[in-house]
């Protein structure tokens, strides 16, 4: 039964919510630039979705028994040698997680206005960051070594190719681990390319950071910005990971 | 601002989800390392399929929930970013289907 006082608080909750939306404030709590952030992260999902639906589409058009087995793609590692497949690239999402990890550090510290903070967990980001490209530098130097590359002909390493030599249909049948090889340069580099974007943009709010830009402004939202791009382009890599990798 | 309490309570979300990562992580190589050894034929790659695919969508989860912060916001604006996702089931869908007809229109 409503009472009076229902009434009352109904209205008042009402008048809140119309206040909300009628303009002077951010109805979602948040600032334009991290709004917009976030709307762009959006559109670049679904950028990276397209690109592995694409990768999907075509690996279900040569059949799984023509796809070289994603496990065994890259299997060296530094100092190592041949042998250990998926163990590098574990290495690379657990740099990209760790320097994603810093970041919400740096992140946290911003809020809390610790400057020192900051700057260690954002070089810490940094510093993953480079890592995480070197390491892909790495990867591609040996798969390119290694024979993959967009021609025909390439891609031994991966798998014993059989149809290569049945000379009926090899138009199309060529179809699948040069596929494999452009797709996969493509993703990967359009991956490392945000990566790059990312160091670079981390490096930018790092300099100011140092020269007390967001100090004097009182407060660290720029860092919350990037924080998002980041954590985005490790959001990729997990999907990456399971594309490539696992599945 | 944050408060003290609060920025104690994130930190601590922050490494829990960490740890969370890290485990799914290790427990999807170890998993796609036995099976590749061990069970290469056993013809349960598809279960093995969407146990990877349910593991990254948990990995995506926290990256999206606790480091992006999603969690914390409003949910109008989480709706925002997260109802267009729903297109993606489509397309998957459409893409896969597409790909599993030019698989039978090839001739091998």
């Amino acid at each position: 039964m409503a009472t009076a006082t229902d009434t009352i608080v109904d209205q008042q909750a009402q008048q809140q919510e119309t206040q909300l939306w009628s303009g002077g404030k951010s109805p979602f709590k948040t600032s334009y630039g991290k709004l917009m952030m976030w709307y762009f992260l959006l559109s670049d999902a679904f950028t990276f979705a397209a690109f592995l639906i694409t990768y999907g589409a075509i690996r279900f058009s040569i059949g799984q028994e023509n796809w070289p087995n994603p496990a065994k793609v890259f299997d060296a590692f530094p100092l190592l040698g041949h042998g250990y497949p998926l163990m590098f690239v574990s290495l690379m999402t657990f740099i990209l997680i760790m320097s994603s990890v810093f970041m919400v550090r740096a992140v946290q510290e911003g809020q809390m206005m610790n400057k020192k903070g900051v700057v260690m967990w954002l070089g810490l980001t940094i510093i993953g960051g480079l890592a995480f490209l070197g390491c892909q530098a790495y990867e591609w130097y040996h798969m390119i070594e290694l024979g993959m590359h967009g021609e025909p002909g390439g891609m031994t390493i991966t798998q014993p190719i059989t149809y290569y030599t049945g000379a009926h249909h090899t138009g199309e049948l060529f179809t699948g681990p040069l596929a494999f090889g452009h797709l996969f340069y493509a993703i990967t580099g359009f991956h490392g390319f945000h990566v790059f974007t990312g160091v670079m943009i981390n490096i930018i709010v790092f300099v100011n950071v140092l020269a007390n830009t967001y100090e004097k402004r009182g407060h660290y939202e720029m860092v919350e910005k990037v924080g998002l791009y980041w954590h985005f382009v490790d959001l990729v890599w997990v999907f990456v990971f399971l594309g490539f990798y696992l599945l | 601002m944050m408060t003290q309490e609060e920025y104690k309570h994130h930190v601590s979300s922050v490494w829990k989800a960490t740890g969370i990562l890290a485990a799914v992580t290790i427990v999807e190589v170890v998993i796609a390392l036995i099976y590749d050894n061990y069970f290469p034929d056993s013809g349960l790659r598809m279960g093995l399929n969407i146990f990877m695919i349910v593991a990254t969508l948990v990995k995506a989860f926290y990256i999206v929930a606790v480091f992006m912060h999603l969690k914390y916001e409003r949910k109008a604006l989480a709706l925002t970013i997260l109802m267009p996702l729903v297109f993606l089931v489509w397309f998957i869908i459409a893409f896969v289907w597409e790909g599993i007809s030019w698989y039978n229109l090839r001739i091998f």
